[in-house]
């Protein structure tokens, strides 16, 4: 690929989307923070919702969380416990199978979507480009860790390197991975397109994970008004 | 000690003819909107039936209200992990069809239709899709006066420990009609259930609302709450409840469903109780003693020390008078004629239920009809006291019994007194009333006036937070914000 195209998409793209990203997410979640939701669609169908919803959550759950680890841990730290070749085996396989789980969920989910007439009355084109795109850039993701899985060591550790240099701000981050193959990168570009459209979509819902449920204390929740507090 | 008060209600079904017009009178002014026309926040169903949704009583299937874990309260659904590991796709979700299929007709076609040799028809026409319907299959009060087959009617849980096939037969049959609207527990499921935080019960008169800026549509309240009373909004995709009209409450008048009952079977009143005790009464080891405990948490407002304390704690003063009066008070604690629907769901609802009274069975024609001394005996009653009891009392007869009696002691003793003009008290014994008791139950039960049945206190908002800046706001939204769905979808960041 020509240096020039190869710089833009791989050096500079990530900080456009990043930007963009953290943008959308800031103004959004401090302008119109309530009308982050879930979008649930299971009470008109529920058919299929529950296999392709856990699925497809659980599944990419953990794909994230893979590529998160994965990416961003330095080599001399995680050499600390395992060799670059362990590292690629955890990866191939942790990403085969929740990357499986996760495409499986969503085919369901796809279907369920376009077959069911209360479901495909009340979608929008978004709602259903959204399944398509992420679908799109999962079996993208699932194919390269076949090309994960077949080519050599230095391939796969170098995408952890690519990685860390972009977020350091390194101006050859590009470089790096300018030799892969085309379905890496088309798979980087998908997903940093989903980035910059995340803000505008209902991926935010993300966002509004009810984590804080845990730490509530007991179950329930009372609140004051006009009882005027004990002197 | 922690006093409390909650607006509370009771529903004299003694004196309910099924007209809906609570019903419809809610449904115009909460859920004409689109997304909730299945809903009905408030709704009359024909016992015994399965009702709407169908099947609600049944926490096997749906989960709702709380059980104890070793001895320990927690929602049936799960605990805090059980239920967020289900927050993808909740197993326990009634579907829309286990209400029913919200229609309409297009009426438009009977004047644009061309000329036919046969007149035109107006189709059904689903609100979800906008396809015409081919069969309306279900709708919100189905069984209406016992429509439908009994097999399927019989269904519903209160038959339990009851030989129903007996009640298939003509002769035997048995029905009365169940307003229901949500219950403003004092131990909400649909709270605890909630991860979002979203709904909350207010600690001046305990309701129970969703915060709808606060709802992220995580759908686990709508299977937490045992009587279903909960509802998604399918095109906010949000939860949307019964909210005990807390606009008209808190500038002290009743309730749309209460205000406008025909029959003036609705009291609403004051209830002092003691929050500190409420984790206690909801944990009592066996259902039947759930009743007991349910009244033992609420507070005597006539009691000098409680006023005291009520007072040292906050407690408005027109909250103390209001309880001072509460015709609930009345029913449900002196003279224990009212009870909770199915105390056994541990949620200690606070919208209570004075059993009705049926037609005596043929035994009368027959000259064989029981009489305990002079008042006719309960037994005789074409509803089973049985049926009645796992309705209110988790299967505990002699609480349902002895209200019963009372009532039938009080009609006995009216009569003697406004026919016969005398003031027989032998009707009375044994049934722990007095002639000034009665007299008392039958200026609220009988009369009802309005004064009497609504006993509500003016909410001190002005405690509570500086109104002025709230003036020309928006008012109640549907919580998407001001302004029309319209304009507020062309906002860039979208959502509604």
């Amino acid at each position: 690929m020509n240096i020039y195209i190869n710089n833009l998409f791989f050096t500079y793209l990530p900080h456009i989307a990043m930007t963009l990203f953290w943008f959308g997410v800031i103004t959004r979640i401090v302008k119109t923070s309530k009308s982050l939701q879930a979008e649930s669609s299971q009470f008109l169908a529920k058919k299929g919702q529950r296999w392709g919803g856990n699925l497809f959550h659980y599944g990419i759950l953990l794909v994230f969380i893979g590529h998160f680890t994965g990416l961003f841990t330095p080599e001399h730290f995680y050499h600390l416990f395992m060799t670059t070749e362990t590292k690629r085996i955890l990866a191939v396989t942790m990403g085969s199978v929740f990357g499986t789980a996760a495409v499986v969920g969503i085919t369901i989910l796809l279907v369920r979507r376009l077959k069911d007439q209360r479901i495909r009355i009340n979608s929008s084109i978004a709602d259903i480009l959204l399944i398509v795109l992420l679908l799109f850039e999962m079996v993208l993701g699932l194919i390269s860790v076949a090309i994960s899985a077949g080519s050599s060591v230095e391939n796969y550790a170098a995408l952890g390197e690519w990685a860390q240099k972009v977020i350091t701000f390194q101006p050859d981050a590009g470089a790096v991975i300018a030799g892969h193959s085309v379905i890496y990168k088309l798979h980087i570009i998908t997903g940093l397109f989903i980035f910059m459209i995340f803000p505008y979509t209902k991926l935010m819902h993300m966002f509004v994970m009810p984590v804080a449920y845990f730490f509530r204390s007991g179950y329930q929740l009372v609140r004051r008004g006009f009882t005027k507090r004990p002197a | 000690m922690k006093i409390q008060a909650q607006i509370a209600m009771v529903l004299n079904l003694d004196k309910c003819i099924g007209c809906h017009t609570c019903s419809v009178t809610c449904k115009n002014v909460w859920t004409t909107r689109k997304g909730m026309e299945y809903a009905w926040f408030n709704n009359v169903e024909t016992k015994p039936g399965q009702g709407y949704p169908t099947d609600w009583e049944n926490q096997e299937k749906w989960t709702g209200g709380w059980v104890l874990d070793k001895s320990r309260l927690r929602p049936r659904m799960g605990n805090k992990k059980g239920i967020m590991k289900n927050i993808f796709s909740n197993p326990y979700l009634p579907q829309i069809d286990d209400y029913y299929e919200p229609f309409t007709f297009n009426y438009s076609i009977l004047h644009s239709s061309a000329k036919f040799t046969t007149p035109p028809t107006a189709r059904p026409h689903s609100m979800i899709t906008g396809l015409p319907m081919e069969k309306i299959e279900k709708g919100p009060n189905w069984e209406d006066n016992l429509g439908g087959a009994f097999e399927e009617r019989s269904k519903e849980k209160n038959f339990n420990d009851i030989d129903k096939e007996i009640f298939s037969k003509f002769e035997n049959a048995f029905m009365m009609y169940l307003p229901r609207l949500c219950e403003h527990c004092l131990n909400p499921s649909c709270v605890a259930a909630c991860p979002s935080g979203a709904i909350y019960k207010r600690q001046d008169d305990g309701i129970v609302l969703i915060d709808q800026d606060r709802c992220r549509g995580w759908r686990q309240c709508v299977s937490a709450c045992p009587y279903k009373k909960i509802y998604f909004n399918w095109k906010t995709k949000r939860s949307e409840k019964c909210t005990l009209c807390y606009p008209k409450i808190e500038n002290g008048e009743p309730t749309i469903c209460s205000e406008t009952c025909v029959g003036r079977i609705r009291y609403i009143g004051v209830m002092l109780y003691d929050a500190e005790r409420i984790q206690e009464s909801a944990s009592t080891e066996n259902p039947v003693d759930l009743y007991q405990s349910h009244i033992d948490i609420f507070l005597d407002p006539n009691n000098p020390e409680i006023i005291a304390e009520a007072h040292k704690q906050g407690i408005p003063d027109n909250f103390i008078d209001a309880a001072q009066k509460s015709p609930v008070y009345k029913m449900a604690v002196e003279w224990k004629v009212a009870f909770p629907l199915h105390p056994e769901y541990r949620t200690l609802p606070m919208v209570w239920y004075t059993p009705p009274l049926s037609p005596i069975q043929e035994e009368v024609e027959s000259g064989r009809l029981g009489f305990n001394g002079i008042i006719p005996d309960v037994d005789m009653l074409r509803i089973p006291v049985k049926y009645l009891a796992n309705m209110f009392t988790a299967g505990d007869e002699k609480p349902v019994r002895e209200a019963l009696v009372k009532m039938l002691a009080m009609r006995a003793f009216m009569r003697g007194k406004t026919i016969e003009n005398s003031e027989d008290e032998r009707v009375l014994s044994g049934t722990g009333l007095t002639a000034e008791m009665v007299n008392e139950m039958y200026r609220y039960m009988a009369i009802a006036d309005y004064e009497d049945r609504f006993v509500i206190p003016i909410s001190h908002k002005e405690y509570a937070f500086d109104t002025f800046g709230d003036k020309a706001g928006c008012g109640f939204s549907d919580g998407e914000g001001c302004g029309s769905m319209e304009s507020r979808l062309k906002n860039l960041f979208g959502g509604m």
